[in-house]
């Protein structure tokens, strides 16, 4: 572990590989061995239905060198990743500063919540006809629909963890001579923090999934866009590669975030086990 | 030794220069949904300045919330509490208060915590570290100092929240059941080093307990309260040379004196918690 910061960080501790971990990657090579005992060793299942590992590798190989349905491999992954990112970020600028106050204004949560909650059981999707008439088949559509799915994680999550900050805390810092703001930036706001982390962690997946599916239904590049055109070829590989990659991205992203929280939020007993 | 009833209370022991805090016709009437409770009968309390005066009584007698009046976190229903003979005001740390379940602040480190009420009352950078290292030093917590709350033992984190109400210099020190929450022998070390500190720097302490031992181990004055609504019912001053101050709690239970204090507050209880 090198730390780039100024600041000096926690003591690198030697790594030890965990059995957890070991357990974890043994399921996987399983599932994999499994896959391709059903499909390459025994040919239990048509290719044209379920394709090999090998095959899939393959394919992919082929998706990273040539450009298909428009862009390479890599070209729909950085499509993909830019709407998301729109997408969340946007979720997470406007949603956590929303929950917040919504917890500590009293007025204004009784002024929003209806609206808020009639707005958040309409499906991302559902979005997606009205997105396509506002904005056509653009970036915009595509982050609008990541942006509304993810929201409601933020608003809820921050609101829940200012909610849940033990008023003997506010009693603590106001008998130290903090004002409200102070209180609400040095005591409430850190202690809420780790619950709206785990609202941004659920954004982010939420947004990555309704991403995918916006884009089997309308969109020029992208993962999802690549499962359907790999659909219209009659490609299940191509598919396949699609599926894989999207796995793949989604469970980076949120490793990284959560290595992100032992850094962010060094005094959470969770972040001190992730580390 | 001597014991009194609480009225009428003429000021003997402040006679010069009156009360450091007084609680003057203070009560509490709870309004909720399912009626009014009262949980404080009108009370009067008066401490002299470096006084330790704990309050003991059985649990809902509404002790704690005399604390909370007393500390200007909620407002009295009748009556008023004054620092120096003028009303006291809102909350602030001329009373700093520890509380029984610390109260720390998660988010900061030890250091931090302590150092919190300086930095948001502007205390400058080189007295504020100045400060915190004294009160490192006197509560022993030197090698703490970049712990955050969670990787603390209870007693440590309770000599944190005392560390981080002393170091503002208050005027009063406000104390709710702050062992409560502590194992038997943490609390006996935590009672024997507030019982010290008091003896070095002499605040001026008011300290909200269940433990009769307690109440009289560290009180100069142990005012014994009834059950709900809680009223004073009395006040038992207690030598400030008693032998067994300066002391082990354990080695207390030798003076008879002790003892003979002790059974009389712990009747007083009793009397409150069987009485149906």
């Amino acid at each position: 572990m090198t730390s780039g910061g100024a600041t000096p960080g926690p003591m690198p501790r030697a790594r030890r590989v965990q059995p957890a971990i070991l357990y974890g990657v043994a399921t996987l090579g399983i599932l994999l061995i499994a896959w391709a005992l059903a499909t390459s060793a025994f040919a239990l299942v048509a290719p044209r239905l379920l394709p090999s590992p090998a095959a899939v590798i393959e394919r992919a190989a082929t998706l990273i060198t040539t450009p298909f349905s428009g862009a390479t491999l890599a070209g729909h992954v950085v499509a993909s990743l830019q709407r998301w990112l729109i997408g969340v970020t946007f979720a997470v600028v406007l949603g956590i500063p929303l929950g917040v106050l919504l917890a500590w204004l009293p007025p204004l949560r009784a002024a929003v919540t209806p609206a808020f909650e009639l707005l958040r059981f309409i499906p991302p999707f559902a979005w997606v006809p009205i997105a396509v008439l506002w904005f056509g088949a653009s970036t915009t559509t595509q982050a609008l629909v990541v942006f509304i799915a993810a929201f409601p994680a933020c608003v809820i999550n921050a609101q829940l963890g200012v909610g849940q900050v033990d008023p003997i805390l506010q009693r603590a810092a106001q008998v130290l001579g903090a004002g409200p703001l102070v209180t609400l930036a040095r005591v409430v706001m850190p202690v809420a923090a780790p619950s709206a982390f785990t609202g941004v962690r659920i954004a982010v997946s939420n947004g990555w999934m309704a991403l995918v599916g916006a884009e089997l239904i309308v969109g020029k590049q992208g993962l999802g866009f690549l499962i359907s055109q790999g659909q219209n070829n009659d490609s299940v590989s191509t598919i396949f590669v699609g599926i894989v990659a999207i796995g793949l991205l989604g469970a980076l992203i949120d490793l990284a975030l959560q290595k992100a929280q032992a850094r962010i939020l060094p005094w959470t007993p969770a972040a001190a086990g992730a580390r | 030794m001597r014991t009194r009833s609480a009225a009428p209370r003429p000021a003997a022991a402040t006679a010069v220069s009156g009360p450091k805090m007084e609680i003057r016709g203070v009560s509490k009437r709870f309004v909720s949904r399912r009626g009014e409770v009262d949980a404080l009968a009108t009370c009067d309390v008066a401490i002299a300045k470096g006084e330790f005066v704990t309050v003991v009584g059985p649990s809902g007698c509404g002790k704690s919330t005399l604390m909370m009046i007393a500390a200007g976190l909620e407002e009295p229903t009748t009556g008023d509490v004054l620092v120096d003979g003028t009303p006291a005001g809102p909350a602030g740390p001329r009373r700093s208060v520890v509380f029984q379940k610390f109260a720390l602040f998660p988010s900061e480190t030890v250091a931090q915590n302590i150092e919190f009420g300086l930095r948001v009352t502007g205390v400058a950078r080189a007295e504020r570290e100045s400060r915190l290292r004294e009160q490192l030093a006197i509560m022993g917590l030197e090698q703490f100092t970049h712990a955050y709350p969670h990787e603390l033992s209870g007693g440590m984190q309770q000599r944190v929240a005392i560390a981080r109400a002393l170091v503002v210099r208050p005027e009063i020190l406000l104390m709710d059941e702050p062992f409560g929450a502590l194992d038997a022998q943490t609390r006996s070390v935590l009672q024997e080093e507030v019982s010290r500190l008091r003896r070095v720097m002499s605040y001026t302490v008011l300290f909200i307990t269940h433990s009769v031992e307690e109440a009289v181990y560290l009180g100069d004055r142990i005012i014994v309260m009834s059950r709900r609504p809680g009223r004073i019912k009395k006040e038992i001053a207690v030598p400030r040379d008693a032998a067994w101050r300066g002391g082990e709690i354990e080695a207390a239970n030798d003076y008879a004196d002790f003892n003979a204090v002790r059974r009389e507050v712990w009747e007083l209880v009793r009397e409150e918690i069987v009485r149906q």
